[in-house]
């Protein structure tokens, strides 16, 4: 071929190569995109959705060079699905949906309960849905949700969200649920989903009384004492069976949860001093292990063994605490002892007869137990489940306090 | 004419780039779903066989030192059945790459170009090909030879970066859908080896053809543990591949990579080194195909085809009407071609050239003594 010809078939491919990629280019141009930072699903009339999106904006430069938090744009629309919603906000903004940067995906109690399939399916088709997008269920509107949420520490609303969950790790209070988690767990014939359980916070100052150790671990999002500038908390798991929300758990129930799943690096407790009758030690605890979890499946009733170890450290003083004699260090890891294996066998049993609901994943242990795949269906572990008996057995060693080891 | 001959190392990478590619697809899945909870037993006790059949290739080839299945072809059968397995084997190259790079590039355009037409994503590819086959054969090889074990360094990463979301308990139940279904029936993932297809052309390309041996043991190896990384992340993270198709399996398990909020989102880098691959894999191909029509037709000017070839993938890549065709063709037709061809065909032709060749020393020993 002669060079002229070659060079000029070179330059007629680029050419068709740039228009025919220019389309692409242009649909994700950032100028061209909408980036959302939260969507919140709500039930509305006859069979629509309102769904809210958050969108970011670029966050104002002032002349002395600090920034100002960004306000987020907040906009909601009623469709009959969620993709014509999108549909429809993209004819609104002028822009395209994208959401890549979708931090959290929010439904609210009243549509969660009605199964929340659809919509889980609908974003996880969707490339731009990371897996790590957070999945809230809100005891409020989902709209409320979005609105009440202030950045409180961060410019950012993106960057809350994104550390929504960290604290987690040495709290246990809420557990971290994802959009990729939950579509892997709703799928999944041994185990069940769960999410995280957010709400308003309404300042409950508990002023009746004072409050005693157990309200403080039985609260759940919508029920703190919290007063701050962040209108909303998250405190809790929404409990799932298949795709319907059933039940939800507390505080101590969820460092429950998520002691057995292994996803808490340390918490605290507070339980009844074996030496000061009434009073209570708040004691930070560590997993030592691994859970060490068997199941027997060999009659229609799972039994269930949970094992698991903890090494202690007193958090609370008070005068005339002694925490260097070895017998006092024994009795308080009895008393921790007894109060787990309490807070366990009773959020177990709750999971368990209360919503049938496997969300620990107990069933994923109990695979090891059988030959084939048709032996698992047959047993009908997602059904059996409301049947199992549990066997928790804690390994707790209170080393000794911090600091301050006598007052 | 040492330029035109291959290292060791470019033989095992060849072998292992079929592989490869249809990994990155819905191989892993294809296996997932035969074979389901015993998939890595699967994979293990399949790749056993397979390298008593790679053996048993090896030493069948042996018998015809520096000569393919073409040419063993034409000794068994004469011109006819050369040129008729040399269209099978063109046949077969083309067609499930072509079919190949159809659904990868269903993958792209739904992943990065959604507003482009899939035809000009195609294009992209056989441009690419068609310039790559106009350099020499041990070029392609040689970057072929680079590519490969940054692909399967990427896997291993996958791998072992995804370990905190994996539930190993998901190999259970250990038999998976029976024994019949693990042993027997699973047999037909026979066809995830389909890159020993190369081993019936080495022996005259081989710089060292003394290490046939090793190459055949050592790529099957790599291979097998290879898929079983692949299978096993699929199986450990995700519940849902059974009941879902999804058009990139691993590429689903590459979003999930994080680490802490500053290294994320790395599934761009191996999508990249994905398509490095399918460009080596597809110019490769192609290099091979001009190769054999070359010997059943005695063209000497190896430039002429190489349009044609890329023209050809090109049609062929465009010709299903959806993806869900393209993908039909990958998951109920491709395994049966390989086994058909791979296994069954060629082993045949070997087996009976074989038998020929020693009933011909039979009878030159019968003359010579009488």
């Amino acid at each position: 071929m002669p060079k002229f010809l070659r060079n000029l078939f070179v330059f007629i491919l680029i050419i068709i190569f740039v228009v025919a990629f220019s389309s692409s280019y242009a649909s994700l141009n950032i100028d061209n995109l909408a980036y959302v930072l939260a969507i919140g699903i709500d039930t509305s009339d006859e069979n629509e959705l309102e769904v809210t999106f958050e969108f970011s904006t670029t966050t104002a430069a002032s002349e002395s060079g600090s920034t100002e938090k960004a306000k987020p744009v907040i906009n909601s629309v009623k469709a009959s699905s969620l993709t014509n919603a999108i549909n429809l906000m993209n004819s609104y903004m002028g822009k395209e949906i994208n959401m890549s940067h979708c931090k959290v995906i929010i439904f609210s109690e009243e549509f969660a309960y009605q199964g929340i399939t659809d919509e889980i399916y609908t974003l996880t088709n969707d490339t731009q849905v990371r897996p790590s997008a957070k999945i809230i269920v809100s005891k409020c509107d989902a709209k409320y949700y979005i609105e009440q949420t202030q950045a409180e520490l961060e410019n950012s609303i993106y960057k809350y969200y994104e550390v929504l969950t960290k604290s987690s790790k040495y709290t246990g209070y809420i557990p971290n649920s994802t959009i990729g988690n939950f579509f892997n767990s709703s799928n999944c014939k041994s185990c069940q989903p769960f999410a995280i359980l957010g709400g308003i916070n309404q300042s409950n100052s508990q002023s009746d009384s004072s409050p005693t150790a157990e309200q403080d671990y039985s609260i759940k999002a919508n029920e703190s004492s919290i007063e701050g500038k962040n209108g909303t908390e998250n405190i809790g798991v929404a409990v799932f069976k298949n795709d319907q929300l059933v039940g939800e758990l507390n505080a101590l129930e969820t460092i429950c949860f998520l002691t057995i799943e292994n996803q808490l690096d340390r918490f605290l407790i507070s339980v009844p001093d074996p030496v000061n009758s009434g009073k209570y030690l708040d004691i930070y605890l560590a997993p030592y292990n691994y859970s060490q979890i068997k199941v027997d499946t060999s009659t229609s009733s799972p039994y269930i063994k949970v094992k698991l170890t903890f090494s202690g450290r007193i958090a609370s003083m008070s005068e005339d605490s002694s925490y260097l004699t070895p017998k006092v260090l024994d009795s308080i890891s009895e008393s921790c002892n007894h109060y787990l294996e309490s807070a366990l066998s009773s959020f177990l049993y709750k999971t368990s007869r209360e919503y049938n609901s496997d969300i620990n994943g107990f069933g994923l242990d109990a695979l090891s137990n059988f030959f084939t795949v048709d032996d698992v269906y047959n047993y009908h572990w997602l059904d059996n489940y409301r049947n199992a008996f549990f066997d928790v057995d804690i390994d707790t060693k209170v080393r000794s306090s911090m600091l301050v080891t006598e007052t | 004419m040492s330029s035109s001959k291959i290292s060791t190392l470019d033989a095992i990478m060849l072998v292992l780039t079929i592989v490869v590619t249809h990994t990155i697809l819905s191989l892993p899945r294809n296996i997932l779903v035969s074979t389901d909870s015993a998939s890595i037993l699967n994979i293990i006790y399949v790749g056993i066989i397979v390298i008593f059949i790679g053996y048993f290739i090896y030493r069948l080839l042996k018998t015809f030192p520096s000569a393919d299945i073409i040419d063993i072809s034409e000794y068994l059968g004469g011109g006819l059945l050369k040129t008729i397995i040399g269209i099978i084997f063109i046949a077969y190259f083309i067609i499930t790459s072509s079919i190949l790079l159809r659904n990868f590039c269903e993958s792209i355009k739904i992943i990065y170009y959604p507003m482009t037409n899939i035809i000009y994503i195609v294009l992209l590819f056989v441009v690419a090909i068609c310039a790559a086959n106009r350099l020499d054969f041990s070029a392609s090889l040689k970057t072929n030879a680079l590519i490969i074990p940054l692909v399967l360094g990427s896997i291993i990463f996958l791998f072992f970066s995804n370990m905190n979301q994996f539930t190993p308990q998901r190999m259970f139940p250990i038999f998976g859908k029976g024994l019949l279904d693990t042993f027997i029936l699973g047999l037909t993932n026979l066809a995830s080896f389909g890159g020993i297809v190369f081993l019936y052309f080495l022996p005259p390309l081989l710089n060292k053809p003394e290490d046939m041996k090793k190459i055949t043991f050592i790529s099957i190896g790599i291979s097998a543990i290879y898929l079983v990384l692949c299978v096993a992340t699929l199986l450990f993270m995700f519940s849902f591949f059974l009941d879902t198709n999804e058009i990139t399996p691993l590429y689903n398990a590459t979003r999930y990579i994080e680490f802490g909020n500053f290294f994320q989102r790395l599934e761009s880098v191996f999508l990249l080194i994905w398509i490095l691959a399918f460009a080596c894999y597809l110019s490769i191909i192609s290099k091979f195909s001009m190769r054999i029509f070359q010997k059943i037709t005695n063209i000497e000017n190896k430039k002429a085809l190489i349009d044609i070839f890329g023209l050809l993938i090109f049609g062929i890549s465009i010709f299903p009407k959806n993806y869900a065709v393209s993908n039909m063709f990958e998951t109920k037709i491709y395994p049966n071609l390989v086994i058909g061809i791979v296994f069954v065909l060629s082993i045949s032709i070997l087996i009976l050239a074989n038998l020929r060749k020693k009933k011909q020393n039979n009878n030159g020993k019968e003359n010579s003594n009488a």
